[in-house]
């Protein structure tokens, strides 16, 4: 007997897959000089968002929460690792070096972050989550606004007031100016760092539904009182998976912040927390796939509708309602899948016809 | 030593008394059957023993340990497992893994082996496979394990959600109405797999169920509740006789 591979092994598989042609056709077309100045710049924030959008979709589609921070997490990552690589970009100047150190340290701040948040937050459920999340997002963008960072010869010196109460030394160097953000922070992210950040990202997700973890968090989201019943910590998983979004949602800001040579705390607002669920909610509530493909397609499209300048936001308000509508409703979605089937019989006709002749 | 044994037991919701001096003593290997009007208290009484309510007073002692007051994963790690009147599968889990989730604290690795797929991984969910397959099997269910849950018949949920209860390796299993909405054949099949799982798992069963049929087919001993109180108890043909049990619950 064939062995049979599992159905969502081979979900995460051609998930891989289709990855893997992305990423060979991007980097032909890189290489071959094939590619538009504006393509290539969207290229890393397009892995950030995807990678953003598979780690919300951990928290909202395989725990059943909604959250709302997901920009806060987001915040922290980027401005830990900034200030870290902005203290050793002397020391380091390999950035194959400097910028794995970044990634973890981003990603660990905003895990411990999402941990510390999670542990009074999560005893709340649905909308009254969503809004406390969303509070805590804000906080985190705030508190980073009006943080001034600077070092001299003597160390490092912190502010919540302004630049001059630093009292930094002759020597001193800025690394966050309040409002005005960070600046000189070395630009270590590169598209095949990015593409080979958001793999490792869907391989953590997919083996994280399929294992022992993933199961008792989603038998939490399918049944609470039941999962209880059967001797499943609820507080211990709920924790696991908002950490796990956190560490994501972390590093994905390590991405982000080391792509721009200035960034403002500011970018990390409640917008950007929507922006994400909308690709979590578009590519499927729960679907991995479904949110990189969500991510990829939105976040290019505004994009590409910059030669109709004036009404680029208008359309892109439409198109995103036609296609909520056309992956919500139930026609729409099976006229789809049918023709689809067809395409697909159409394509693979010889090849069950010989298996037919072979029995 | 009795496996069960609940003193006094009480339970007030506001002014409300739903469950009043309640008492049971359930020995091990015994098929007990809890039986009584709507309304008695009866499923209450199942929250109370599996810690989703506390109580305000009385004792719970399983094999000699108490369990008052302890939590609903304490009390299942302490070795009760149960089902619910309404079924509470995992819906959009397959059938196997519904299982895999009851025997999530009996074969154990941590998240990041899971994550980064080291070769416990692999030698634990084998091992969890064959033995939910073996679960399954008993329950006739082997053949749709990769289905999802939601797709199961109604027979076959309330077996599921049984073989799950069983994945945790209870001591004593607590069903609550298990016949309910089924036919008279799919009643005469459970009757046989309470019989089986009994026996073969050595599981003491304390059952909720309003099929007399079922109740009288297979409880050894009954306690009949009404308003919550206990009105009756004692072998299952001598309480389904007594005047009062007949008046109160049954019908003349």
């Amino acid at each position: 007997m064939k062995k049979k591979i599992s159905p969502m092994t081979r979900k995460s598989f051609v998930t891989y897959g289709l990855l893997l042609i992305v990423f060979i056709a991007v980097e032909i077309m890189m290489n071959t000089g094939n590619i538009s100045s504006m393509l290539k710049g969207l290229l890393v924030p397009v892995c950030v968002y995807s990678i953003l959008a598979v780690s919300l979709n951990l928290t909202v589609g395989i725990l059943g929460e909604l959250s709302l921070g997901q920009a806060g997490f987001m915040c922290i990552g980027a401005y830990s690792s900034a200030i870290f690589s902005n203290l050793v970009k002397d020391t380091i100047t390999q950035p194959l070096i400097r910028f794995p150190l970044a990634i973890i340290i981003g990603g660990i701040c905003a895990a411990l972050f999402g941990i510390l948040i999670g542990i009074p937050v999560l005893r709340l459920r649905g909308d009254y989550l969503a809004i406390v999340t969303l509070a805590f997002g804000e906080i985190i963008k705030n508190v980073f606004a009006a943080l001034y960072i600077g070092y001299d010869s003597t160390g490092l010196h912190f502010s919540l007031k302004s630049q001059g109460d630093l009292g930094l030394g002759a020597d001193g160097k800025m690394i966050i100016n309040g409002a005005l953000g960070i600046s000189g922070t070395p630009n270590d992210s590169t598209f095949e760092i990015a593409a080979a950040i958001l793999f490792i990202t869907l391989i953590i997700a997919y083996n994280f539904v399929n294992s022992r973890t993933g199961r008792a968090v989603m038998s939490i989201r399918d049944n609470r009182i039941a999962a209880e019943s059967v001797g499943i910590n609820i507080t211990k998983y709920k924790l696991i998976t908002f950490g796990l979004t956190a560490f994501l949602a972390g590093v994905a800001g390590v991405l982000y912040s080391h792509n721009f040579y200035s960034l403002q705390a500011s970018k990390f607002d409640y917008n950007m927390s929507i922006l994400v669920l909308v690709f979590v909610v578009l590519g499927g509530i729960g679907s991995i796939r479904g949110s990189v493909i969500a991510a990829v397609v939105l976040t290019m499209l505004p994009e590409y509708l910059r030669s109709i300048n004036n009404y680029r936001m208008l359309f892109y308000a439409v198109i995103l309602i036609v296609m909520m509508i056309c992956t919500s409703n139930a026609t729409i979605r099976n006229f789809f899948v049918h023709n689809f089937e067809k395409l697909k019989g159409l394509i693979f006709k010889n090849k069950s016809k010989t298996v037919k002749e072979a029995e | 030593m009795a496996l069960l044994e609940v003193k006094k037991l009480g339970i007030s919701f506001g002014g409300l008394r739903a469950v009043d001096e309640f008492s049971i003593k359930i020995e091990k290997g015994e098929l007990y059957g809890l039986i009584g009007p709507n309304g008695a208290g009866k499923t209450t009484i199942f929250n109370l023993l599996t810690g989703v309510y506390k109580p305000t007073d009385g004792s719970i002692l399983l094999d000699g340990v108490d369990i008052t007051g302890k939590s609903t994963i304490q009390i299942n790690r302490a070795g009760i497992a149960r089902t619910f009147q309404n079924i509470r599968l995992f819906h959009n889990l397959s059938v196997i893994d519904n299982v895999k989730v009851g025997l999530h604290n009996h074969y154990k690795y941590s998240a990041g082996t899971g994550v980064f797929r080291l070769p416990k991984y692999f030698r634990t969910e084998k091992e969890m496979n064959k033995k939910a397959l073996e679960l399954l099997k008993v329950f006739d269910l082997d053949g749709e394990a990769y289905l999802p849950a939601s797709g199961l018949p109604y027979g076959k949920q309330r077996k599921l959600e049984i073989a799950r209860a069983l994945a945790t390796e209870p001591k004593l299993l607590l069903l609550d109405e298990p016949a309910a909405g089924m036919n008279p054949n799919e009643t005469a099949g459970l009757m046989d797999t309470i019989l089986t799982v009994r026996d073969e798992f050595g599981v003491t069963v304390l059952l909720i169920e309003h099929d007399m049929f079922l109740v009288s087919g297979i409880c050894e001993k009954l306690t009949v509740l009404n308003f919550g109180q206990l009105l009756c108890e004692g072998k299952t043909g001598d309480v389904l006789s007594n005047p009062e049990v007949i008046k109160a619950y049954l019908g003349e």
